[in-house]
């Protein structure tokens, strides 16, 4: 297991980096949740943010920190569509393929939401689905995992994580369907 | 308060006296009535931070990807199609299918020949259908034979696969080459069949072996029943010469004028099968001369002892 600095690594996927914060930003103005300052990307930890006001509103939160998991997920399969078979199965050099699998695993890359964003819905979602709210109940174990995930940043799940999105479920999926 | 979805501070001023923005700090003078426990802010960070707008630079990198994405799907189309043919051609492999799956993994390699997947699919299917020249094809194609990992349990497969028929090729060389010792050729040839059984050219060489011995030791029943089975299994003029070789050797041993008719009904069907077949249609022109000998004089010679009885003179007096 190889270390690379987080900003190097950031550097060099700039692309998921900007697509996070525009997720996060997306859902801020969706919920119409007032947004103070934005960075899409700079050369520093974090490497983008967006700052916004709270919110009592679970949806919202929910929605706002989630974002980018949903979005960088589905940028990451549709730009993965045009090199998942020539990049990894046929073994073709066409630049533009191996253009859009950068792109693409650089979108994957980021999916996962800051420990920030899932704690601030891990202190409104207990009590919450408590109380029956279904998307509470369903956040509660998809922030863990988030957790973990973003933990194992180190042994590289979120490169992992892009490869299984955007190269291996596409493969599964195209063979299931031709087969 | 404001919350953030990073660590960063924002200041709040609630003086009623001197009420500044909580983003740029600048005076708030345009009698804004700050909401308490609210974050103030002048108008024109009240605009921006109630609506932030997308930056153009985004909006036109997101239009544009997704256009470039249009192109790069319409020009990549072909690697979809080579990725069917490729699962397709697979699964026909999983089931032992190899002679339906050859035509799918041909297509696959006319546009991926670097594909290791591919070339041992291919390679695979090929040479269990005895096809060694696309097998052999196959890996040329793909960086002279070199795989990326040699310890990959297909590669091993397929690597045994191919230096099984290698050997068995080389024994049905060598047992080309040994052409006075019939037994011998045909006890390698029989090795070389058993070694590559997909290979049915093998096969049917060692029983042609088989029928030379059994014309060697003047043995015609056998000669005609290996004759027969061969006629049987793949008509064509070279298994239909050797049956009017067979019925030759019956008749001038029998004198049995069924045998005659037979052998010169299956000559005239061997060069009804070689038509436009230049070569197959000279060495038939040489065994019909042979034959006709063999028909009219009731005796059996080899070829060697035919040309030397009478090709050399006629060589000689040339």
């Amino acid at each position: 297991m190889f270390f690379i600095p987080g900003p190097v690594i950031a550097a060099l996927t700039f692309p998921g980096v900007i697509v996070h914060e525009a997720a996060h930003l997306f859902f801020c103005r969706y919920f119409q949740l007032k947004i103070y300052n934005v960075c899409f990307f700079r050369f520093g930890n974090p490497s983008g943010y967006v700052i916004h006001e709270p919110s009592e509103n679970f949806t919202a939160m929910f929605f706002v920190s989630m974002g980018p998991f949903f979005v960088n997920t589905l940028l990451c399969v549709l730009f993965c569509t045009a090199a998942f078979l020539p990049v990894w199965e046929l073994k073709v050099f066409d630049p533009l393929a191996y253009f859009f699998y950068w792109l693409g695993l650089s979108i994957g890359m980021h999916s996962f939401p800051s420990t920030q964003d899932l704690s601030n819905l891990w202190t409104m979602a207990p009590k919450l689905a408590k109380q029956g709210n279904v998307l509470a109940m369903v956040s509660l174990p998809l922030a863990g995992l988030l957790v973990v995930l973003n933990y194992a940043r180190v042994i590289w799940a979120d490169l992992g994580y892009g490869i299984a999105v955007g190269v291996l479920g596409p493969i599964a999926i195209f063979k299931a369907l031709v087969r | 308060m404001s919350e953030t979805s990073t660590a960063a501070g924002t200041s709040v001023q609630t003086s009623a006296q001197a009420l500044a923005c909580a983003r740029c700090g600048a005076l708030i003078a345009d009698g804004y009535v700050p909401v308490a426990g609210r974050a103030s802010f002048c108008s024109s960070c009240r605009t921006l931070v109630e609506a932030w707008p997308y930056p153009q630079w985004l909006k036109l990198g997101l239009v544009g990807l997704l256009v470039l994405l249009g192109v790069a799907l319409v020009h990549g189309e072909k690697y979809f199609r080579a990725g069917r043919t490729m699962y397709k051609g697979e699964r026909l492999v999983e089931e032992k299918r190899y002679a339906e799956a050859l035509p799918y993994l041909k297509e696959t390699l006319k546009i991926a020949p670097r594909s290791d997947k591919a070339v041992l699919l291919t390679a695979k299917a090929a040479l269990l259908t005895g096809d060694m020249q696309t097998a052999g094809a196959a890996f040329d194609g793909h960086d002279s034979g070199k795989f990326e990992n040699g310890k990959d349990a297909e590669f091993l497969e397929v690597s045994a696969i191919w230096n099984r028929a290698v050997d068995a090729m080389k024994k049905a060389q060598a047992a080309g080459k040994l052409a006075v010792h019939e037994a011998e050729a045909a006890r390698m040839m029989h090795e070389a069949a058993a070694q590559y059984p997909e290979m049915p050219s093998l096969r049917i060489a060692a029983d042609s072996y088989d029928g030379g011995v059994a014309f060697e030791q003047k043995d015609y029943d056998t000669f005609l029943a290996i004759s027969e089975k061969a006629w049987k299994e793949h008509a064509d003029a070279n298994s239909a010469s050797g049956m009017a070789s067979a019925l030759g050797c019956k008749y001038a041993v029998t004198g049995d004028e069924s045998f005659r008719q037979r052998s010169e009904e299956m000559l005239q069907r061997a060069f009804e099968m070689a038509k436009g077949d230049a070569e197959e249609l000279k060495v038939l022109n040489e065994f019909a001369e042979r034959n006709k000998y063999r028909l009219e004089s009731r005796v059996i010679l080899t070829k060697a002892e035919y040309d030397k009885r009478f090709r050399s003179a006629q060589a000689a007096k040339q």
